[in-house]
């Protein structure tokens, strides 16, 4: 027998045939496309027991009730209570999965070094803790960690002194305020909306500007002489409410004029004893270069840099962040070291803006942290060898004692303080009396600001966007798309772009840094002015210069 | 000796057919024991045990699948019989606490959703519809798993999608792909 090439090519030949009879093609084909389905990369649902759980969210100071729907211990959808969340509410979850989520730190070099730095302090020299998000249960507690130190200072940046019943009125000029897109409790804000009269001046228009009932384009610096002008129209429109981002003195004072329903800021009660601890500081009140040792709790934002690095000693400063997010501080500390996040900390939440009662509710914890993170509070209370004991619990037990409010209607006085604590650790809210909401006493005079100088060659006037409060997803989406400006990106007349294009790389200058953006050229934009996405970048840059130019790479 | 051309082209197409049709089905499958030979039909005769006994519902309607050991060990705490897989089951998972790790013959893929409820329940289908006489088995097959694709057998088998929207049209139901594929 012979075997020639076309013999061999009959086989090859008759075996593919055959083959093609065979279940075997076909089923590589399947399998090899189911394979597909299930290669690395692909999100595994999570399986188990489906659980509800109740939470509060604190991304904000609206602090909206939450539903979580959990399979096993994961939390897998959020949504609210009563009322809806806001995009960021809703993939809250996302969180702690975030890429910049920051897991691990030097945190035992980070403790050694402040206790070095502390115990050589010099005698104007100050350990200061900068609290991004005061009012909290654990603010009191650096407060009285701080209150045994020397020289212990607690900083917080200014907040709005008041809040406003936005159901109490039926006319509202907002000075800038972004009224309908992060501003106080959304849902309470939308609620009470078809009830007033929405009046916005700003500059540029914003979504808020889009659905208020008026639109004034105004020149920056010049909305509260606008506010005064308008005085009149709006006590017979009334009652009215002015409304600016700080609810600065002065509208206070047309407030006060127009008889607002404006109170003092409620705050729930504390125990007695809380109230030795240190003062509450305004970061601009303390001295330049007197800070030896910073450390920042980045719970609740961002606040410019280069307002706070003027007041750190010259020499080796010691700062420390603590920040869930390598996106903040860590560009400038020495140490940044991580934090839990939201749903994974278990914190107090103080009222928004607009809530006239006060409040104490828990955000509680939905998932466990990772094991390298830091309890800022506890690391401080270390560090000054003070033992905190349990806070929450003592804020909850002297509310408890008062007997004031209600917890889900349900009056304090009858409640046992097992059961009132057990309610709070469920997410309940205890509500304080509804009439005791004090009204906010004679504003005082203040002088008229003078106008600022314009320094020569920066032609653009700033305008911040309000920062966003976005998960992993909408960051995403945000950069992708024309929703809003994204970090980084700036907005501009073409008649102000001076030749440079739309989409192309520049330079945003200040008189304090230079940051690099991307151009946008916005018809929209009047022109002189300079619209800026926020990022902490953008906030160095743009927090305390109103001014700015933009030049080509 | 001349053989003829054709003769090469059939031999080729017998080996093909031969090694697509008996080895490639062997060569496909990776076989696995499961890690007790559990008794069905001992379970059902002699206790008198129901499917819903052991593979239950939760409170909330979601199904529980394959039992945990604390089932098991409710009644297994101490042999109840004489049997070896028995010993060896009290040895090694009761005593210590380990779970056993059961190779699930019908589990499907992460993208499908099925709720046994709505088909047990409110459709009254018997478990043997899907699973065949399983409840009634003296032993546990092994699992054999698709090399490729990492599914079961007995998924790819009889639990496809054509499958179920077969016994769907024949029933007179028609939906739309979220209701599988949410």
């Amino acid at each position: 027998m012979t075997t020639t090439r076309r013999n061999v090519f009959k086989f090859m030949g008759g075996s593919a045939a055959g083959a093609l009879l065979t279940p075997a093609p076909w089923r590589i084909v399947t399998d090899s496309a189911l394979w597909s389905e299930n290669w690395p990369g692909i999100p595994r649902p999570a399986r188990g027991e489906i659980r509800t759980r109740f939470t509060n969210c604190s991304l904000c100071a609206a602090g909206c009730p939450v539903r979580a729907r959990c399979v096993g211990a994961q939390p897998v959808s959020l949504a609210g209570v009563g009322a809806g969340l806001c995009p960021a509410g809703v993939a809250g979850h996302h969180f702690p999965y975030h890429p910049s989520r920051l897991k691990e730190g030097p945190v035992k070099e980070a403790a050694a070094a402040a206790a070095a730095a502390i115990s050589r302090l010099g005698p104007n020299e100050l350990v200061a803790v900068l609290d991004l998000r005061p009012g909290r249960t654990v603010s009191w507690t650096y407060r009285r960690a701080l209150s045994m130190l020397r020289n212990g200072v607690y900083l917080a940046p200014p907040q709005p002194p008041v809040a406003v019943d936005l159901a109490r009125v039926k006319t509202v000029l907002s000075l800038g305020v972004p009224l309908l897109e992060s501003w106080g409790t959304p849902a309470s804000v939308l609620a009470a909306r078809a009830r007033f009269r929405l009046i916005q001046a700003e500059p540029v228009q914003s979504r808020t500007a889009i659905l208020a009932d008026t639109w004034i384009p105004t020149e920056p610096g010049r909305e509260l002489a606008l506010a005064s002008s308008m005085l009149a129209g709006l006590r017979e429109d009334g009652p009215a409410l002015i409304l600016d981002p700080a609810m600065s003195p002065a509208v206070l004072e047309l407030n006060h004029e127009l008889g607002a329903p404006v109170f003092l800021r409620p705050e729930a009660p504390i125990p007695a004893a809380w109230r030795k601890a240190a003062p509450v500081a305004d970061l601009s009140a303390i001295p330049d270069r007197s800070v030896r040792v910073l450390l920042i709790d980045e719970a609740g934002g961002y606040f410019a840099w280069p307002a706070i690095e003027k007041k750190l000693v010259r020499d080796n400063p010691l700062v420390i962040a603590f920040a869930w997010s390598r996106e903040g501080y860590g560009r400038h500390v020495k140490y940044a070291l991580p934090t839990a996040v939201y749903p994974e900390t278990m914190d107090d939440l103080p009222g928004a803006i607009d809530s006239v009662t006060a409040a104490f509710r828990l955000s509680v914890p939905l998932l466990a942290p990772p094991p390298g993170v830091v309890d800022p509070a506890a690391f401080l209370a270390h560090l000054v060898g003070f033992d905190p004991g349990d806070p929450l619990r003592e804020r909850a037990n002297a509310i408890h004692q008062l007997g004031r409010g209600a917890i889900q209607s349900k009056p304090v006085k009858e409640m046992t303080a097992d059961a009132f604590w057990s309610s709070l650790t469920a997410a309940a809210p205890w509500l304080d009396a509804a009439d005791r909401a004090p009204r906010l006493p004679n504003a005082p005079t203040t002088p008229p600001l003078e106008p600022s100088l314009q320094p020569a060659g920066l032609p653009l006037t700033v305008v911040l966007t309000p920062a966003p409060r976005s998960s992993p997803l909408l960051s995403k989406i945000y950069a992708e798309s024309n929703l809003r400006l994204a970090p980084r990106q700036a907005a501009l007349h073409p008649s102000s772009a001076a030749g440079l294009a739309d989409r192309s790389r520049a330079m945003l200058q200040t008189l304090d840094a230079s940051v690099e953006i991307q151009l946008v050229l916005d018809p929209a934009i009047p022109p002189g002015m300079v619209q800026v996405g926020w990022s902490p970048a953008i906030l160095d840059a743009c927090a305390t210069s109103a001014r700015a130019k933009v030049v080509p790479l | 000796m001349t053989v003829p051309g054709k003769s090469f082209f059939f031999a080729g197409a017998l080996v093909a057919l031969s090694a697509g049709w008996i080895a490639f089905p062997r060569a496909l499958y990776r076989s696995q024991p499961q890690p007790v030979n559990f008794n069905h039909k001992i379970h059902a005769d002699k206790a008198g045990a129901k499917c819903e006994d052991c593979h239950a519902f939760r409170d909330d309607g979601t199904y529980a699948g394959l039992p945990a050991l604390d089932k098991c060990s409710g009644c297994h705490s101490a042999a109840m019989g004489t049997t070896a897989e028995e010993k060896n089951f009290i040895e090694r998972y009761v005593t210590p606490g380990r779970e056993p790790q059961w190779l699930s013959y019908a589990r499907q893929p992460e993208n499908v959703y099925f709720s046994h409820i709505t088909h047990v329940k409110l459709a009254s289908i018997g478990c043997e519809k899907c699973h065949g006489a399983e409840g009634a088995s003296a032993s546990l097959r092994p699992f054999q798993q698709d090399r490729i694709s990492g599914y079961s057998r007995d998924v790819m088998a009889e639990m496809k999608m054509d499958d179920c929207v077969s016994c769907h049209r024949r029933q007179g139901l028609e939906h739309s792909c979220l209701d599988c594929h949410k």
